[in-house]
């Protein structure tokens, strides 16, 4: 293959669209500043400026082991569960650093909410899975609940699948649900951010489809960050991309400029496919 | 050799026939030893049966019914020392579950992780203690400060009440059921929070996370979703540490009193099977229904010993099947 045909493969599958301007239009919900993580000796992110703006979706890319997965974890403050992993810099939400200290955790992360790699419903019903969420911060009546139970997996549109079954376990449905099961789980709390760390990297096409058409229309209301390895995919779903190499956030833009115009070489390279 | 010397004028392909090379005996080695496993076990079924046939052929299904245990009418029954078995081991495991719960707990959750190992190692290290040293510690410790403290403050406070006044009557000797319940407490405690602890870490973290990313706390991620995930694993643990306190002899012996009675009291000396068959053991002659009493007793206890094993199996068995399923 030569240089030409590399550099068109992925721009053939963009579809351009003025979505860097409505992007850089809206405000920012999440905005990092210089945040460094470590751990323990370790060396994970460095120096990473980067704002996430409101009701879009900023796709992560870069090879494995480039540190998105650890700024996603960052953004609710995973990393708190486990001693000898730290942060330093700023990350700004709703007018307070998340970084700093006498912050209620399980108040951030009800209002930032995370759907991992594979799917993980509870051991318990399909019901419970979605009111689990809700009991933790509300008090809600049982008529309500259904109601908030049943919005949200319609939202999900797992609703039609599942409305007949509600008491049965949650294990017992297919990849595909039980990831959109998660998600439905994650909006019933109703966040304001969603962190998506490889959401269909354990799914068949079928059942990727469906979850990317749902961040469509998810973004009109939550602001979306999502980790992936398929360059479609960010190509697809985000409005703006981050690309990270090494702990470094290399390039950051216009999921259009991105994928046709990158400015760095690295960025290049690993967008056509010559590593990673 | 002649075969290597023929080889090359002969220039047969390379023979893939088997040679003698041991592994014939050592087949044969290790399936002895895996039968003598069976073996031995049949063996001591054999005679605690057998021992015990004179017992139960001269006093039928009395035995199983009967509270007397008279060395001098020569007239025996089971139901006192099994009661006092089953509730010494009852009331170990009420007094050891939440501890080892807690500990695990703790262990896996929110201690850092240099403490949580050694809190751990010493969890091992308890287990590892003697029980000859638990019974002359719950003897000289624990015996006394029931005597002297718990039983009288439990009269004064319970005393009067109708229900309560029962599980507290009779003399302050420090030994009893109670008594026996504790140092069995201190003895299981270990093992269960080491199954306890061992199902709570095979959770997927993912799952975990996932509990605490919708803005759980622990204790919220540990009630809603670690232990309905582990509930069988638990179980499991519970009841190996049941199996434990059943046939525990030399603590229990040391402090339950060694008193042939049933009744409600927690203070009041009692006996289990393993206790009664240490103390009169040795004063039984070859041959006697006393004898043979204890024998049959023996047998009573390997059959609830082997039941609450195979229950525990059971539990452990479906805790690792779910296990392997969601991994």
């Amino acid at each position: 293959m030569n240089e030409n045909t590399m550099q068109a493969t992925p721009s053939a599958d963009v579809e351009v669209e003025a979505s860097a301007s409505a992007v850089s239009g809206r405000p920012i919900a999440i905005q990092v500043n210089n945040l460094d993580f470590y751990y323990g000796k370790t060396h994970a992110l460095h120096n990473i400026t980067l704002g996430f703006p409101e009701r879009s979706v900023t796709g992560m890319i870069g090879p494995s082991g480039c540190g998105k997965s650890t700024l996603l974890r960052v953004l609710n403050r995973m990393y708190d569960l486990y001693p000898g992993q730290r942060a330093t810099g700023e990350v700004m939400f709703s007018g307070q650093n998340i970084l700093g200290s006498g912050l209620d955790l399980n108040a951030l992360r009800s209002r930032v909410g995370m759907v991992f790699q594979k799917p993980t419903p509870f051991p318990m019903s399909i019901y419970d899975n979605i009111a689990f969420g809700i009991r933790l911060h509300e008090r809600v009546s049982r008529s309500e609940m259904d109601g908030r139970v049943e919005d949200a997996l319609r939202r999900v549109a797992l609703w039609p699948e599942v409305k007949d079954r509600l008491q049965a376990s949650a294990t017992a449905l297919s990849g595909g649900q039980q990831q959109r099961l998660c998600i439905a789980r994650t909006i019933a709390v109703r966040p304001e951010v969603i962190l998506l760390d490889e959401p269909t990297s354990a799914l068949d096409p079928v059942s990727t489809a469906r979850i990317e058409e749902l961040l469509d229309e998810l973004k009109t209301e939550f602001t979306i960050a999502i980790v992936t390895h398929n360059m479609q995919q960010a190509a697809r779903c985000a409005d703006q991309v981050a690309f990270f190499y090494l702990g470094e956030l290399v390039e950051v833009d216009s999921t259009a400029r991105m994928f046709t115009a990158p400015r760095e070489s690295r960025t290049q390279d690993y967008i056509t496919g010559r590593f990673g | 050799m002649d075969g290597t010397a023929e080889q090359p004028t002969q220039a047969e392909p390379p023979q893939i026939t088997r040679r003698w090379d041991g592994d014939a005996l050592f087949r044969t080695l290790v399936v002895l030893t895996g039968i003598s496993v069976l073996i031995v076990l049949g063996a001591i079924i054999t005679v605690m049966v057998t021992g015990g046939w004179k017992a139960f052929s001269t006093f039928g299904p009395s035995f199983f019914v009967t509270a007397i245990w008279n060395p001098v009418t020569q007239h025996f029954g089971a139901v006192a020392p099994v009661f006092g078995t089953l509730a010494s081991s009852f009331l170990g495991l009420v007094i050891a579950v939440p501890l080892a719960f807690g500990t695990a707990f703790w262990l896996t959750a929110l201690a850092p992780p240099t403490i949580s190992s050694v809190i751990g190692m010493a969890v091992q290290l308890l287990a590892a203690v003697p029980s000859i040293i638990f019974g002359m510690w719950g003897f000289f410790v624990l015996v006394p400060v029931m005597a002297h403290y718990v039983q009288p403050t439990a009269r004064h406070m319970f005393g009067h009440v109708p229900v309560l006044s029962a599980l507290v009557s009779g003399a302050p000797f420090g030994t009893g059921l109670l008594t026996a319940g504790l140092v069995l407490a201190v003895m299981v405690v270990p093992s269960i929070t080491a199954v306890m602890r061992d199902v709570f870490v095979s959770m997927p973290t993912v799952l975990r996370e996932s509990a605490y990313g919708l803005g759980a706390t622990r204790w919220e991620v540990m009630r809603q979703v670690v232990l309905p995930w582990s509930r069988q694993g638990v179980v499991g643990g519970i009841v190996l540490g049941m199996g434990r306190a059943m046939g525990e002899t030399m603590a229990v012996t040391f402090v339950i009193g060694d008193s042939n009675h049933i009744g409600w009291s927690l203070f009041a000396p009692a006996n289990t099977i393993a206790s009664l068959i240490a103390l009169e053991f040795p004063e039984s002659p070859a041959g006697s229904l006393k004898l043979s009493s204890l024998m049959a007793l023996g047998a009573i206890l390997m059959a609830i010993s082997f039941v609450t094993l195979w229950v525990s199996r059971i539990f452990l068995a479906r805790g690792e099947a779910r296990a392997g399923k969601r991994s």
